[in-house]
């Protein structure tokens, strides 16, 4: 690795620059998961805080959770499980910069998780909603490189129109490193468990993951599949290859993917509109 | 006929297919099919929470939409990479296919 390679790794993955997270954040993470009273006791500490639980219930009500009615965050919790409301509320200031800044992106990591969810419930995969919420954080790497290191995403930029490359070849050429390992690192940061981790990291990448292969495979086919069908814009237009690891641990066929297809642009038309009225939302002045 | 996100819906558009509640097809319809959509209308099913509705034609074109042809064009354009992979390539054809068959028939502009 050269010297510019490693002072952009440094800036970026600088722990003291990470984005700060509500204070509420910190009290989250040293309650178990599992145990009942430290729900109970999560879901009134979250619900203290009023535009924290705002930004999760919305989250919660999106699509990539097939667009449950989820109105309080003790519901949220039993609907779609502490972990996944945990990982709602540490992302949830992440997402705030995204929705208005990178709309494209946002589309994309949208997208990627309807369809994670998608191809879960088709599967019949326990953890449906944790495979959903792996598929919309897949590429939150890439959101901490463009707000940490602005001149790294404009070289990054420059070479995918340039060379006509994937973004994480890119990445490697300017950092040395991608975003899915940026991502994993930043999971890590954040205590998030490992189902969830795993799939960030490797979904480029999934003969590499070993505890979480077949939530890790779904994360990579779906987003194979939302680049394939042109929604959002990941950061290069080019769709992944298949890859062959992932398609056997799901025991994917012709027909499944003939079928899954018909369904995700059915469901895009929602998902579109759903970002639509968030665009929305941001652009209305405050009342 | 084109299902569309209620955020692109405009008064007078005609309604292709009745509306229900959050996507359900039980229970009785809220709009029938056929309707004029009003601002009133698009309101009120903003405030039920729809998401989408099915409208007669193919009225809302997204920037660079343009048909068929297009489409597979720029369907070509994102497998550049990869149409050599045998699994891949299946994926493109399965595209293609659905996009012949969603955008050929009723969902196409030249039937309009
Ligand atoms: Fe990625
Ligand atoms: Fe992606």
């Amino acid at each position: 690795m050269d010297e510019k390679q490693t002072e952009l790794k440094k800036i970026i993955m600088d722990t003291k620059t990470l984005p700060t997270l509500p204070g509420v954040i910190n009290k989250l993470s040293a309650l178990s998961d599992n145990d009942k009273s430290s729900v109970q006791e999560m879901a009134r500490i979250v619900s203290s805080d009023q535009v924290l639980s705002a930004r999760i219930l919305r989250l919660a009500n999106s699509p990539s959770y097939g667009f449950y009615r989820v109105s309080t965050i003790s519901n949220a919790m039993i609907l779609l499980g502490v972990n996944v409301v945990k990982s709602l509320a540490i992302s949830s200031s992440i997402f705030e910069v995204m929705e208005k800044n990178s709309v494209g992106l946002w589309e994309h990591s949208l997208g990627t998780g309807v369809v994670s969810n998608m191809i879960a419930k088709k599967l019949g995969l326990p953890e449906c909603e944790e495979i959903a919420t792996a598929g919309l954080l897949h590429d939150i790497g890439k959101v901490i490189i463009s707000l940490k290191c602005s001149e790294a995403e404009f070289e990054v930029r420059r070479i995918i129109d340039e060379k006509q490359i994937y973004m994480w070849e890119a990445e490697h050429e300017i950092l040395g490193t991608d975003h899915a390992e940026v991502g994993c690192w930043l999971a890590k940061s954040w205590f998030l468990p490992d189902k969830l981790t795993e799939p960030i990291a490797c979904h480029h990448n999934v003969e590499a993951s070993a505890n979480h292969r077949i939530k890790t495979s779904v994360v990579h086919m779906a987003d194979v599949l939302i680049k394939a069908s042109g929604f959002g814009d990941s950061g290069d237009s080019f769709v992944p290859l298949i890859q062959q690891a992932a398609w056997d641990a799901l025991k994917l066929n012709e027909q499944i993917i003939a079928e899954l297809v018909e369904e995700l642009e059915d469901k895009l038309v929602e998902v579109k509109n759903f970002s639509l009225e968030l665009q929305q939302d941001c652009d209305a002045p405050s009342p | 006929m084109q299902k569309i996100p209620l955020m692109t819906a405009k008064a007078g558009m005609i309604l292709a297919r009745d509306v229900f509640r959050s996507e359900s097809e039980i229970g009785i319809p809220i709009c029938g099919k056929d309707t004029e959509l009003t601002d009133t209308l698009i309101a009120r099913l903003e405030n039920l929470k729809v998401q989408s509705v099915y409208v007669e034609g193919h009225p809302v074109w997204e920037e660079g939409d343009r048909g068929l042809d297009d489409m597979l064009r720029d369907l070509d354009s994102r497998f550049a990479k990869v149409r050599q992979d045998p699994l891949t390539a299946k994926l493109h054809d399965i595209y293609a296919n659905y996009l012949k068959r969603s955008m050929g028939e009723s969902g196409g502009r030249k039937t309009d």
